[in-house]
């Protein structure tokens, strides 16, 4: 029995062994190449130890690479969108968890359909409506298009944060004379502190990782790092040592971020569905 | 001291705070979900290019246009083979996974973070790393395929472009299936399987017959989460194969990029959106329906 119990995990951890390395070989293999010459990065069989360069990242980074451009573009308008959908999505999702609406129920498919309809059904009318506007190329067109995904998103999750605080505590605290909304801020929000910045992560990372809403919306001086991404794909060819620190330079961020609030992951990722 | 007379006004006075703090978020809703899909529903009525100053009202043409167009179910016929295998595949690479991490004694957290962090990575990323990894001339996974005496362009090659695009999927999304499974798992009780144990169920009759059972709802939850994103998104396609090679991967996600910006043609296009859009929703009704049903 226990060596029929040995065998079997011995081939489990093989085969989670085989699993890690499917999922982080084209990532470990990503930042290496970023470090390597150009001429380094297309040996094979692949360098394994090497000598680590810095030369792609100091060109980006330089005056005439101008990708800090794209950086803080991609950085302001993560930010921005993910405070303002933070403030809207913490307010309405307190209410939707702790109101009596009517009809709450066609609120709550309202707001999930918005969530998950298609991209391309989204952009197509959106840039109609900003060509009309003359939004096209700007900053706030693409905070306001990010705000279609991550609004219902942050009302969805706030509303599941919030219906798992107990309520007696706000009761309480209202029978002692103080209103709704104090009760709310000083006791309901202090207490679904993970939730809010489990949320905030979330909708950071959608932003940061968008590609295709921002490469419709965005002009020379607006573009996102994405879209700097796909720029070094060209006609004559693909700028791969470029493309492995830039793809490095995305994903770190969001690495770090997703680490940070693993706990909370799941139930982010699954929109609340799983505690 | 509270009195029964009291009671209505007092939830009256509840819901108004509520409403206070729903409206804002409820008219910003509107104004980025109805107004633009009301917009397009008038798109789809007029013959409406990029370069016009005004549409002109077009009856049903673009509505007969999309669905006389054979592109147009072809590429609704491809959207079906990329998420339905991209779905199957992930399902059950993800189920199988969670078992795994399941049943292993020791160092399963360490397993589950480092499995999730395909996650993290923007798509467009992910694609243009694929990309690289399978070039012909440089790609790391080329060049094992070749040592094992394999020889194709994986994206060039119309029969391996679609396989690719949807391996590239499973890469990336395959851990939000195991995650969440594994965390239905988790929170299955330990009687049912005792019992088991007590009446000497082999292993793979309490997977069976215990723990897949209670994971249903998590499946379901994975399976619908799933199913919209992979509507969703057109990134890994738009930098990998743009489509092609021969429209061997032209989604209908992407055909719809391509008729809107490509051929300009909004119309068109309007229609064709809202035909992904109803698709989409229904299928996000039937899964949120499978939903209700598990929980009554």
């Amino acid at each position: 029995m226990s060596t029929r119990r040995n065998i079997l995990y011995t081939v489990l951890y093989i085969l989670g062994i085989a699993a890690l390395a499917w999922s982080l070989i084209p990532i470990i293999y990503m930042i290496m190449s970023s470090l390597k010459t150009q001429i380094g990065m297309f040996t094979m069989p692949p360098q394994l130890i090497f000598e680590p360069t810095f030369d792609v990242y100091k060109d980006m980074f330089s005056a005439r690479g101008n990708f800090t451009g794209f950086l803080s573009n991609s950085i302001i308008v993560s930010l921005i969108t993910t405070l303002l959908c933070l403030v809207l999505g913490v307010t309405g999702g307190f209410a939707l968890a702790r109101g009596n609406f009517k009809r709450e129920k066609d609120i709550a498919f309202w707001i999930i359909s918005t969530r998950m309809a298609p991209i391309p059904a989204v952009i197509l009318p959106l840039y109609l409506i900003f060509a009309k506007f003359g939004m096209i190329g700007t900053t706030e067109g693409l905070i306001f298009a990010y705000t279609t995904f991550n609004l219902p998103f942050s009302l969805w999750l706030m509303m599941t944060f919030f219906k798992d605080i107990p309520i007696d505590l706000e009761e309480a605290a209202m029978i002692d004379g103080c209103s709704k909304f104090r009760a709310f801020w000083q006791i309901a929000l202090p207490t679904a502190a993970p939730g809010i910045v489990a949320t905030a992560v979330l909708c950071l990372m959608f932003s940061w990782n968008d590609y295709a809403f921002a490469s419709v919306f965005t002009g020379k001086g607006t573009q996102t790092v994405p879209v700097a991404v796909s720029l070094l794909v060209s006609q004559s060819g693909i700028k791969w040592g470029q493309a492995m620190a830039t793809g490095t330079v995305v994903i770190m961020p969001m690495l770090i971020c997703g680490l940070l609030v693993r706990k909370y992951m799941v139930r982010g990722l699954s929109m609340g569905a799983v505690k | 001291m509270l009195h029964a007379a009291d009671r209505p006004m007092k939830k009256a006075k509840r819901n108004r705070t509520e409403f206070w703090m729903l409206l804002p978020s409820m008219i910003v809703l509107a104004i980025i979900s109805l107004f633009p899909f009301f917009f397009m529903i008038y798109a789809s009525f007029m013959d409406y290019r990029l370069d016009m100053d005004k549409p002109r009202f077009a009856g049903l043409d673009n509505w007969k246009n999309i669905f006389t167009d054979s592109t147009y179910w072809d590429s609704w016929g491809r959207t079906v083979i990329y998420a339905g295998g991209g779905l199957i595949i992930q399902l059950a690479l993800g189920i199988g996974l969670a078992l795994l991490l399941y049943h292993i004694p020791k160092f399963r957290n360490l397993f589950a973070t480092l499995l999730m962090l395909p996650l993290f990575v923007a798509p467009i990323v992910a694609g243009l790393l694929w990309r690289f990894l399978l070039d012909p001339t440089y790609g790391l996974y080329n060049w094992f395929l070749q040592l094992l005496g394999v020889n194709i362009q994986i994206l060039g090659d119309p029969s391996y472009a679609m396989p690719a695009v949807i391996m590239m999927d499973v890469w990336e999304w395959t851990p939000l299936i195991t995650i969440i499974v594994l965390a239905g798992l988790q929170s299955v009780s330990h009687e049912p399987l005792e019992a088991a144990e007590v009446d000497g169920a082999s292993g793979w009759q309490k997977v069976r017959y215990i723990l897949l059972p209670m994971v249903r709802r998590m499946i379901v939850v994975a399976l619908l989460i799933r199913s919209m994103d992979i509507l969703r998104y057109v990134d890994v396609i738009t930098i990998t194969t743009e489509g092609g090679p021969a429209d061997a991967t032209k989604t209908i996600g992407y055909y719809l990029m391509q008729v809107a910006f490509r051929f300009q043609d909004i119309g068109t296009a309007a229609a064709l959106g809202l035909t992904m859009l109803v698709v989409s929703i229904m299928l996000g009704r039937f899964f949120i329906r499978v939903l209700r049903s598990e929980e009554a």
